[in-house]
């Protein structure tokens, strides 16, 4: 308790800084770069970052390079692309974040776009010319298409699992970004019946419509597989469920008869008891986690205690259980049981009777029974683990022996935590 | 030496049948044995015996298995027998559902023979055999926990402070005996007390007793 932490526990501190917030001097190290990683709170994707960190250098000049490669006729995109698709996230359990809106940005890019498009449209249609009308018009409409697209996947598959948009976020985005699309489809077929080439017309429509679907197809595919994860996780009850009913019929039987055949204290008993009760955790309370109240906690411990003492251990709880498993009538509860597993044997009984405020613990044992006062001052259990334990904490311990058994009634008020 | 009572064993179990018959004391005679519903319902109203130890899980019913004790008790209506209902199960729906169709007492299968012939013995005698588990249940069921204490004692959705008194101290693992000298009274009187709770138990509206307690994994 009071021994000093040993000084050597503390982990030498890697080479690799595990997350360098700024982009660090490069040359001074001559450590082994650190690994190709993407940052998991990024400002798009986090590749220029992870690039930086692994080649040392600034984070601005890995931009910049994309930027004149993306000018050179596309390479750079296609460079980032590439190292998004290739380079893994950092380590780490936590969601990644994007600070950049990029669904936004873009669905700004997109709109804009459409508005230039609308007026070329507009002026073509008033004095049947206007400059540059055609690539304004085709590349307008194209590009509001290729952003909504990207726009609308983007929040499908990255914002929506991303803890600082949500949910909420991506389907307003998706919304905004169908409508676009949805404009762009109405115009171009408008302009379809007009008349235009065989090859745009098709195109102007087909595209659109492809896009919509794509930016629809997060939903499909996340409905698709809740719909399969419905399903196994169904077919996996049932499973389940014939299991049980068969270990029901079968082993529960068995151990029951042997616990009922080979006396209550007996090893086999106390075996076959142990089994029973795991096998009906395991059974009946699933994949639930075991909320750790008063009683469960009592129930695990009794178990424990079954296993290293001849004694069997009946805990029966009523009423809430408000009360931690942590708290001080949790332990002394548990110093009781321990005493009466110890000291007394054969049958235990722990009743557990919880109220809005406060707990009553009661256990009771058949053994020899003792006197308190008889008991050498320098015993700890029962004066320090259990008497003293109660009036620190605000209750009331309370030793009944008699010659048939002997009970120890905890008693706590308040909803203090204790 | 108490005098004999013929019983009869339902349990779809030979294994479990076999175990128990070379188990129970010389004052419990075995009349008979069955091992689903209907041979159950023909040997008891044959044999009539003064007590059915009667297994929660009971195939050949109706419904499912799980309902099968209940039909057998249902079926019996008419005979004097009264039935004691062993499970391996614990779960709460199983075991206040064979209460509520009319069995004087639950205990697990896990218990001794010597237990077992005890508790038969009781339920013969026409009381009611508690467990600590049963107990604890009751007292949370009827709110005893919370405060509520039956104002008259024909009230049927409450305990009386006596009831609650003595359901407290079986819960707490004490013995009928051992009942009646904590709080002074006979062991006649402790068991008309747990008589009439379950009397209560059987009878009680309180709502949805068996949803409510298996959802809270009260037994």
């Amino acid at each position: 308790m009071t021994t000093p932490a040993a000084p050597q526990a503390r982990p030498v501190r890697p080479a690799r800084p595990a997350r360098p917030a700024r982009p660090a001097r490069p040359r001074a190290v001559a450590a082994p770069r650190p690994a190709l990683q993407r940052p998991r709170e990024c400002a798009v994707t986090g590749v220029a970052v992870g690039l930086a960190r692994h080649l040392g250098a600034p984070v601005w000049a890995v931009r910049a390079l994309f930027i004149v490669l993306a000018l050179l006729g596309g390479a750079g995109i296609l460079l980032y692309l590439w190292c998004w698709a290739f380079i893994p996230w950092e380590p780490g359990a936590a969601t990644p974040t994007h600070a950049v809106p990029v669904a936004w940005i873009l669905l700004i890019v997109a709109g804009t776009s459409l508005i230039v498009a609308f007026l070329g449209v507009d002026q073509y249609q008033n004095w049947g010319w206007a400059p540059y009308a055609v690539p304004r018009i085709i590349g307008g409409f194209a590009v509001a298409v290729a952003a909504a697209t990207v726009a609308g996947l983007w929040a499908g598959f990255v914002d929506r699992v991303d803890p600082a948009r949500g949910a909420g976020h991506a389907i307003l985005t998706r919304v905004i970004a169908i409508g676009t699309l949805v404009v762009v489809l109405v115009t171009v077929s408008g302009q379809v019946a007009r008349g235009v080439g065989p090859v745009v017309g098709t195109a102007g429509i087909l595209l659109p419509a492809l896009a919509i679907l794509a930016v629809l197809s997060p939903a499909l595919i996340q409905q698709y597989r809740e719909l399969t994860g419905e399903r196994i996780k169904r077919i996996r009850e049932e499973q389940r469920a014939e299991m049980a009913a068969h270990l029901h019929d079968s082993v529960l039987q068995t151990l029951a008869l042997i616990q009922n055949r080979a006396g209550a204290s007996s090893d086999a008993a106390r075996l076959a008891r142990a089994q029973e009760r795991e096998l009906r955790a395991w059974l009946y309370d699933g994949d639930q986690p075991a909320d750790s109240d008063l009683p469960t906690d009592l129930r695990d411990y009794a178990g424990a205690l079954e296993l290293d003492y001849p004694v069997r251990i009946d805990v029966v709880s009523a009423g809430l259980s408000t009360e931690r498993a942590s708290g001080e009538v949790a332990a002394a509860a548990r110093e009781a049981m321990l005493n009466a597993a110890r000291h007394a044997g054969g049958e235990v009984s722990v009743y557990i009777e919880g109220r809005v405020a406060g707990v009553d613990v009661y256990i009771r044992d058949r053994g020899a029974g003792f006197v308190l006062d008889d008991v050498p001052d320098d015993r700890l259990g029962i004066r320090q683990s259990i008497v003293g334990r109660m009036r620190r904490a605000g209750g009331v311990a309370a030793v009944r022996s008699t010659g048939s058994g002997t009970e120890v009634h905890l008693h706590f008020d308040g909803g203090s935590s204790a | 030496m108490r005098e004999q009572i013929r019983v009869v064993i339902v349990d779809d179990h030979s294994i479990f049948r076999s175990g128990l018959r070379s188990d129970l004391d010389d004052t419990v005679v075995i009349a008979g044995e069955a091992s689903d519903v209907p041979s159950a319902i023909a040997v008891i109203t044959e044999a009539c015996p003064d007590v059915v130890l009667l297994d929660v899980h009971l195939p050949g019913g109706s419904g499912q298995d799980a309902t099968g004790g209940e039909e057998v008790i249902r079926g019996c209506a008419g005979t004097p027998t009264r039935f004691l209902a062993l499970s391996v199960s614990d779960a709460a729906e199983d075991v206040v559902r064979v209460i509520r169709a009319g069995a004087r007492g639950y205990i697990t299968k896990g218990s001794s023979g010597i237990e077992v012939s005890r508790a038969a013995h009781a339920v013969a005698g026409g009381d009611a055999v508690f467990s600590p588990r049963l107990a604890g249940f009751v007292l949370d069921a009827f709110g005893a926990v919370a405060g509520e204490t039956a104002a008259v004692d024909d009230e049927l959705d409450r305990l009386s402070a006596r009831e609650q008194e003595v359901m407290r101290l079986i819960a707490r693992g004490f013995a009928y005996k051992e009942v009646a000298a904590e709080l002074f009274i006979s062991v006649k009187t402790v068991e008309t007390h747990v008589s009439a709770v379950l009397r209560k138990l059987q009878l009680s509206s309180r709502h949805e007793l068996t949803a409510w307690a298996s959802e809270r994994r009260l037994l």
